[in-house]
């Protein structure tokens, strides 16, 4: 119980999310296209995908990996920090036509992600001001096979996606930057 | 204190991925702290991803930074160069002739090149035989040459005895050199890696893209007649001894290689000012000789305790990672890892000034390598402290998958995934550090 105790009290919450921030970006706010903002996305969104990752029921290309390293208590700790940090939309450029393209094609999504990205739901990531690129690569394994997304709701609704029409979403949310 | 004063003042020698993260975080983690970085150039130019610069898939600009965001966090930004440290008096002098004072100091001069070692080769050459080595007109300069040799012509790359900044680096460099061989009609040319080591970072991958991407087959001289890499061990012949700089022919005590175009990176040690500073290991095996070693919970020099030693210049660690004692037994030299020893250092340093109890650390690395179109690898290590020791953190850590779970070819879905997470991680790690 004093272990437990003292192994507690040794939780550096902030340093481990500077071993995040080197890929997510100063306070989880990312400075790179295919990197995401991880800064205010909901504690449980941010949670689930984690343990997911941790427990092998999500693929990822670094995530899997990285993520076996922290125990739960730290990637509670983690989900808790991040959700409590501000949404900060990327500064990027968006391509006018595909938004529009975009703006159309996601009124079938809105039902869970809302009219821009921005959803209220604990379990559903924001979107809106994501970056494009991010987006878009997402969506594509959610598409693909060789992904096997835990998540069959989203394999489903992704597999309606054409290519050009998963642009059009991504650079739809990732111009949401309200 | 005195009114007004500041609480302390920290000084930080280098403004490459170590020093800049170290400046910014301590002036994160207390904005009272007076933060003075010491850097000559007013443009840092990143070594990650310089090896796309060579084959022209990267334009150099896009590794350029400046240090105005650090001097927006208002961090003292001293364009000048240390040349001294007085630990006893805790000052720095610099070439420009000023003196300032400590009360925490960290060193982060990367590193310096031993030109000895190789008999016929000396600094004065690397305008004709480019290391490329430290990203900037070295790079250019190796790229120039690259476009300038003629199909047929052999690419050679010596790489010195570990321990080496960025270990997966001299073998991302000669698969994309490939790679540049194959887009340009020269495929009858070969790149040649004459090794002083018996094996490298990430090599089941790197010869599983290889085989796929580049006709390999097997290690050896000559050994891939249809392939355009070859990699040479140190066991085999691939420690070069000797060179002859006019015809460009590096020897071992097995062969003789004539180059069209040489680059041969040069042993390293700790940047000269660490060595200056009495910071630096004088006896030992590679990992401990010419470097610093640290105390794992703060990253403080092991021989002064108001002193950081964080980035190239550090040996952090003595875990065989790979089981093999000689092969990798300390953290990787990476900017990432680099970074978030700085992170360490500034929260030990912030710590200290407020009198508040030593934060637990944690260290971790990653270094993507871009091998071919669509085509990234990775390496993750994760450390802790415990027990006041290092200790790496086998979850956590290692490469890329060779084959999924159920022993099927990776999809390439995947290999294009890390090739463009390592371009967005480019801009995070610029600016984590810079910005
Ligand atoms: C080809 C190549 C590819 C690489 N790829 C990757 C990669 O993909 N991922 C990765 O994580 N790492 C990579 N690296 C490694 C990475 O570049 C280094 O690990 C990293 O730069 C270390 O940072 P540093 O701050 O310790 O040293 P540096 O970046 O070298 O910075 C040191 C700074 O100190 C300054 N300095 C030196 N002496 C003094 C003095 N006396 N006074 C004042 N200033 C001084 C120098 O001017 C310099 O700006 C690569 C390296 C190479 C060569
Ligand atoms: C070496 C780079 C790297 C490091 C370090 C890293 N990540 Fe990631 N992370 C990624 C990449 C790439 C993705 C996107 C691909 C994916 O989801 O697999 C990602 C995705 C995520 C996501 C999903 C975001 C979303 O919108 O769905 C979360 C959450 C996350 N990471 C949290 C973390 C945390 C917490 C840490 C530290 C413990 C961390 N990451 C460390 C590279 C990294
Ligand atoms: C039934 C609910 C639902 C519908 C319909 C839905 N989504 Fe999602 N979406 C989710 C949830 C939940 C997640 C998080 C999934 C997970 O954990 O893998 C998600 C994740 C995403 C992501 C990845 C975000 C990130 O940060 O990783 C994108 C992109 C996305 N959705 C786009 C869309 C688009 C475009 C549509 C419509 C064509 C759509 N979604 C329809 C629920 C839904």
């Amino acid at each position: 119980l004093l272990l437990a105790g003292s192994a507690q009290a040794e939780l550096n919450v902030s340093g481990l999310a500077n071993t995040c921030n080197n890929c997510h970006g100063t306070g989880g706010v990312s400075a790179g296209e295919s990197m995401p903002s991880i800064a205010g996305l909901p504690e449980g969104y941010l949670k689930n995908i984690m343990m997911e990752w941790k427990t092998g029921k999500r693929p990822s290309a670094n995530m899997t990996r990285l993520i076996s390293g922290y125990t739960d208590e730290e990637i509670a700790a983690l989900a808790a920090h991040y959700s409590k940090l501000p949404w900060v939309p990327a500064k990027q450029k968006t391509d006018p036509k595909l938004v529009k393209l975009g703006k159309k094609v996601t009124e079938k999504c809105s039902g869970c992600h809302g009219d821009t990205g921005k959803s209220d739901d604990a379990d559903t990531p924001s979107l809106h001001g994501q970056w494009s690129q991010y987006l878009q690569l997402e969506a594509l394994k959610y598409r693909d096979d060789a992904f096997n997304m835990p998540n069959k709701q989203m394999v489903k609704a992704a597999k309606k996606l054409s290519d050009e029409e998963i642009k059009a979403v991504a650079e739809f949310y990732a111009s949401q930057s309200k | 204190a005195r009114a007004g004063a500041a609480k302390a003042r920290v000084v930080v020698i280098g403004g490459g991925y170590a020093g800049a993260t170290a400046a910014k975080y301590v002036k994160l983690g207390d904005a009272a702290i007076d933060v003075t970085l010491i850097e000559p150039n007013k443009i840092y130019t990143s070594c990650p991803l310089s090896n796309e610069v060579i084959v022209g898939h990267r334009d150099i600009k896009t590794l350029e930074i400046g240090y105005d965001g650090l001097k927006k966090r208002g961090i003292n930004v001293l364009h000048d160069f240390v040349t001294g440290v007085d630990r006893a008096k805790k000052t720095v002098t610099t070439q420009g002739g000023k003196t300032l004072a400590y009360d925490a100091l960290v060193v982060s001069p990367g590193i310096d090149f031993h030109y000895t070692g190789i008999e016929g080769y000396n600094e004065s050459m690397i305008e004709d035989i480019p290391h490329a080595y430290k990203a900037g007109p070295q790079t250019l300069l190796l790229k120039k040459q690259l476009e300038a040799m003629p199909d047929g012509g052999k690419f050679v790359i010596v790489v010195p005895k570990g321990p080496f900044r960025c270990p997966p680096g001299p073998y991302e460099r000669a698969s994309l050199v490939a790679n540049y061989f194959k887009h340009h009609g020269k495929t009858k040319s070969k790149v040649i890696i004459m090794d002083a080591n018996d094996s490298h970072s990430k090599k089941g991958l790197f010869n599983q893209a290889w085989a796929k991407l580049y006709g390999w087959e097997k290690e050896g001289l000559g050994a891939n007649p249809n392939g355009m890499i070859e990699w040479v061990k140190g066991a085999e012949g691939g420690t070069v001894t000797k060179l002859d700089a006019k015809s460009k022919t590096v020897s071992s005590d097995f062969v003789d290689v004539k180059a069209d175009v040489l680059n041969i990176i040069p042993p390293h040690k700790a940047g000269k000012i660490a060595a200056d500073a009495g910071l630096t290991g004088t006896q030992g095996n590679n990992f401990e000789k010419g470097w610093c070693k640290v105390e794992p919970m703060t990253m403080a020099s092991a021989v002064d305790p108001n002193i950081y030693v964080v980035g190239d210049s550090c040996v952090a660690g003595e875990m065989p990672l790979y089981g093999n004692p000689n092969a990798a037994f300390d953290m990787p030299k990476s900017a990432h890892i680099a970074m978030t020893q700085a992170k360490v250092a500034a929260a030990a340093i912030v710590a200290k000034v407020n009198g508040q109890p030593v934060p637990n650390p944690y260290y971790a690395n990653t270094c993507y390598s871009v091998v071919g179109d669509d085509y990234g690898i990775s390496v993750a290590h994760l450390y802790r402290v415990e027990n006041g020791t290092f200790k790496y953190i086998k979850e956590g850590s290692g490469v890329s998958m060779m084959t999924l779970p159920d022993k099927s070819p990776v999809p390439a879905a995947y290999r294009k995934l890390e090739a463009e997470y390592a371009a967005g991680w480019l801009r995070n790690v610029m600016a984590d550090s810079f910005s």
